[in-house]
C-alpha cells in the first residue's frame, strides 16, 4: 500500500491548471482506462461514443493513445495490478492534464472497496477534476457531466466554439 | 468403473448430488475422466476442500469433494484442459496445489497483492513486485520465438482490461496467450460471509451485459438452497429480463464487430436500435444494464405491472426495425467477406474446453440451456445454427438470436398481462443450491452455500474461462490487426474471469 501511494503522490503531484484552456484545445480528448470494474461503465461510454449522442459535437472525443489525450478518464475500481498501468498512462500524457472518474467504482471503489487485490477508487489518492457518479451512469449523465466542465448544459451544435473556462468540480 | 459411478461411490453429503471422495477415489475419477465425456463445469477450493462440478445432463449436477492434504490435490487439467484456469486460481487464492497440473504459472496473483494466498487460513506475505507486472511466457510461446508484440490492458478502448502477449511474424500472429488478473477484484473473498442482498449485487457486477444471467442464476441457487422456488410469473419476468439482456448485449457486440470491420453505417444502426429499445425499456424496468432486478425470492422493477405492455411494444419496435437491420447486415458491401476470414474456431477445440453459447452454436454445436429449462418450454424453439465457426458465423448467430428473443418478448407480453410477479419469503437455512441460466455468451451457473443466515461461499461458472482458452488458440494464424475483432466475436471478458 505504501508503495502504491508513493507512486500516486509522484504521479499526481501537478501544479497549474488541471485542464487545458478550452478555446484552443477544443475538443477535449479523453483517454479511457478501465482499472478493474465490471465493464458496465465502459459499455455506457461506448454507447455514448457510438450511439445517437452528439458527444463529438459537444466537444469531446476518445483517443487511442495517452500521448494525445488531455484527460484521463477512469472507470472501474483500481486494482493493484492496474495501478502501474494507470500511472504509466498518466505519465505519458502531455501537460496540462486532468482526471475524470466515471462511476462509483472509480470514485471510491463502489461495490469493490479496498482488499488484497484492490486499492479502491481514486478518491483521496489523486486530485480528481470531475466525478460522475452512478453504477453505471447513463451515457446522458456522462455527457452532462462532461459538459459541466465547460460550464454548459446543452451540447452545442457541431462546430460551435465552446465558451467558458475549464472548471474543476468534484 | 466410469467417472460417474466412481463419484457416486464416494461418501454422501448433505447435498444429494455432491459426494466426498478420498484421495484414491479422486485419482481414480481423474483417470476415468480421460476416457469419459462427462461435461466439466469447474473446480474450486474453500480452504479445506476442493470441489469439482460436472453435469450429468443439462439439469443434473454431480460434484466430487476432496479434503486437501498438505494443501494439495490431484489436478484435473490433464483430462479437462479448462480446469487449468481454475487450478491456477485456486493456487493464487488459497495456495492449494494441483498435483500434475498442466500449468502452474500464476493466473491472477502477479506478486503485487497485499497478501499471497489471501483466502487461505493463514495468508502469506505481501507481494514484492514493483511497477508493471511481468509474466512468464508459456513454452509454446517461447518455442514460437518469444513475445515480440503485445496489446492491452489499456488501449483507450472500452473493453475490460486484459493483456495479450504475442509472437508475431510480419503481420501474422504465430502464437498468443493472455495475461489476466488486471480485473481481479476478489469476488470470491467479497462473497464470503456476505449478506444476501450484497452477494446478489456483487453477482450483478461480475460481468456487465450479463448481469441478469448472473443474478437470476444466483437467485435460483439461493432459492434452491432454501428449498423454495419462485412462482411461474416471477420466472417468466426473469425470462423476459434474460431475453432483453441478450438482445441488448448482442446488439452491442454486433455494433462493435461492424465498427471493427469498417461498416460504420451498420454499427450505427445497431447502436441506434439498441438505444431505441432502451428508451422504451429503461423507464419501466428502472435501469439500462438491467442490474439488480433479479433479487432472491423475486424480481424488482420500477414499474412491474408495465412489463407485459413493454414486451409487446418492444416486439413491435422489433418488427419495425429488426428485419431492415438483418437485411442491412447481410447485404452490406464487404462486411460478410471481411468477417468470414476472421477467427475460425475449430469445433474440436470447443469440445476440449467445453465452451457453449453462441460461439459453439456458430460452429455446428447444438447446445442451448433454454432447451431444457421448463419456463422456456413453450417459448423457445430450435433455430438453425451455423457450421463455419468464423466471426461471420458468430455474428449471424447473434443476429438470429436477436430476432428470436424479440419474438419471445412478443409472446411473453400477453402472458404477463399486469402481473407484478410476487415475492417468496425465503427462510435462510444452512445448505447448498445450484442455479443456471443461458446467458448471452452461454451457460452461467452458480453454486451457493448458505450458513448462519449468510452467504458462506459462491462458485460461479461463466463462459469466460473457456472463451479465453478458445481466444488464445484461435489467435494463431490471425492478422494482428484482427485481434479486437476476434476478441469481440468470442465474447472474451476479463471482468467475468473473476468469479
Ligand atoms: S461503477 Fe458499477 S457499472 Fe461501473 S464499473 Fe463499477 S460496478 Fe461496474
Amino acid at each position: 500500500m505504501g508503495l502504491i501511494r508513493a507512486v500516486f503522490d509522484a504521479a499526481f503531484r501537478q501544479g497549474g491548471p488541471r485542464l487545458k484552456p478550452v478555446g484552443p484545445r477544443w475538443p477535449l480528448l479523453l483517454f479511457h482506462v478501465d482499472t478493474g470494474g465490471c465493464g458496465g461503465c465502459g459499455m455506457e461510454l461506448e454507447a455514448l461514443a457510438t450511439g445517437p449522442y452528439d458527444m463529438e459535437g459537444a466537444g469531446f472525443g476518445f483517443v487511442q493513445s495517452p500521448r494525445s489525450a488531455d484527460v484521463l478518464l477512469v472507470t472501474g475500481t483500481l486494482t493493484r495490478t492496474m495501478a502501474p498501468v494507470l500511472e504509466a498512462a498518466w505519465q505519458a500524457m502531455p501537460k496540462p492534464k486532468g482526471v475524470i472518474c466515471v462511476g462509483g467504482c472509480a470514485m471510491d471503489g463502489g461495490y469493490f472497496p479496498e482488499n488484497y487485490s484492490v486499492l479502491g477508487g481514486l478518491d483521496r489518492k489523486a486530485k480528481i477534476d470531475l466525478q460522475i457518479p452512478g453504477c453505471p451512469p447513463s451515457p446522458q449523465q456522462v455527457l452532462d457531466g462532461l459538459c459541466s466542465l465547460f460550464g454548459q448544459r446543452v451540447p452545442p451544435a457541431r462546430g460551435a466554439q465552446a465558451e467558458g473556462s475549464s472548471s474543476t468540480s468534484s | 468403473m466410469d467417472a460417474v459411478s466412481l463419484i457416486r461411490a464416494g461418501q454422501e453429503t448433505d447435498t444429494p448430488w455432491r459426494f466426498r471422495l478420498d484421495e484414491l477415489g479422486w485419482r481414480d475419477m481423474v483417470a476415468a475422466l480421460e476416457k469419459d465425456t462427462l461435461p466439466f463445469v469447474g473446480l474450486w477450493c474453500d480452504g479445506t476442500d476442493v470441489h469439482a462440478l460436472f453435469m450429468l445432463s443439462p439439469a443434473q449436477p454431480l460434484a466430487a469433494t476432496l479434503a486437501l492434504e498438505d494443501g494439495r490435490y490431484p489436478a484435473l487439467s490433464s483430462v479437462r484442459p479448462v480446469s487449468s484456469l481454475y487450478e491456477r486460481r485456486a493456487y493464487d487464492l488459497y495456495g492449494a496445489e494441483g498435483m500434475w497440473a498442466v500449468d502452474v504459472r500464476p493466473l491472477v496473483d502477479h506478486d503485487v497483492w497485499s497478501a499471497t494466498a489471501p483466502l487461505a487460513a493463514t495468508p502469506g506475505p505481501a507481494g514484492g513486485h514493483k511497477g508493471q507486472i511481468s509474466f512468464q511466457p508459456s513454452d509454446a510461446l517461447l518455442a514460437a520465438g518469444g513475445v515480440n508484440a503485445g496489446a492491452g490492458p489499456a488501449t483507450g478502448g472500452m473493453e475490460t482490461p486484459l493483456h495479450v502477449a504475442m509472437a508475431v511474424a510480419g503481420e501474422t500472429i504465430t502464437q498468443a496467450e493472455t495475461v489476466s488478473g488486471y480485473a481481479h477484484r476478489g469476488l470470491a473473498a467479497r462473497w464470503r460471509n456476505s449478506r444476501l442482498e450484497d452477494a446478489c449485487r456483487l453477482s450483478g457486477r461480475v460481468a456487465a451485459g450479463c448481469s441478469v444471467a448472473h443474478q437470476a442464476a444466483f437467485c435460483q441457487a439461493v432459492e434452491a438452497a432454501c428449498g423454495s422456488a419462485v412462482g411461474p410469473e416471477t420466472s417468466l419476468i426473469r425470462v423476459v429480463l434474460l431475453e432483453l439482456e441478450r438482445i441488448l448485449l448482442h446488439l452491442h457486440t454486433l455494433a462493435g464487430l461492424a465498427r471493427g470491420a469498417g461498416a460504420l453505417v451498420v454499427a450505427s444502426r445497431c447502436a441506434w436500435f439498441r438505444e431505441q429499445l432502451l428508451a422504451e425499456s429503461a423507464p419501466v424496468i428502472g435501469s439500462r444494464l438491467l442490474m439488480d432486478h433479479c433479487v432472491p425470492g423475486g424480481t424488482s422493477l420500477r414499474e412491474a405491472t408495465g412489463l407485459g405492455d413493454l414486451c409487446i411494444s418492444l416486439a413491435k419496435l422489433g418488427e419495425e426495425i429488426y428485419p431492415g437491420l438483418a437485411t442491412l447486415w447481410r447485404t452490406y458491401p464487404a462486411l460478410s467477406v471481411r468477417l468470414s476470414g476472421v477467427g475460425k474456431v475449430d469445433a474440436t477445440l470447443l469440445d476440449r474446453v467445453g465452451l457453449d453459447g453462441p460461439v459453439a452454436r456458430a460452429s455446428g454445436k447444438d447446445c442451448d440451456g433454454r432447451r431444457t429449462q421448463r419456463v422456456y418450454q413453450t417459448l423457445w424453439r430450435l433455430t438453425a445454427g451455423r457450421h463455419g465457426g468464423t466471426a461471420e458465423d458468430r455474428a449471424l448467430v447473434l443476429l438470429d438470436e436477436i430476432g428470436e428473443s424479440l419474438r419471445m418478448l412478443g409472446e411473453a407480453g400477453p402472458r404477463l398481462g399486469l402481473t407484478a410477479g410476487g415475492r417468496v419469503d425465503l427462510t435462510l437455512e444452512d445448505g447448498e443450491g445450484l442455479g443456471m441460466t443461458e446467458g448471452p455468451w452461454g451457460n452461467v451457473l452458480y453454486w451457493v452455500r448458505l450458513h448462519a443466515g449468510r452467504v458462506a461461499q459462491v462458485f460461479v461458472h461463466d463462459p469466460a474461462p473457456a472463451a479465453l482458452m478458445v481466444f488464445e488458440e484461435t489467435l494463431a494464424g490471425q492478422d494482428v490487426a484482427d485481434l479486437a475483432l476476434v476478441r469481440q466475436s468470442l465474447g472474451v471478458n476479463a471482468a467475468a474471469l473473476d468469479g
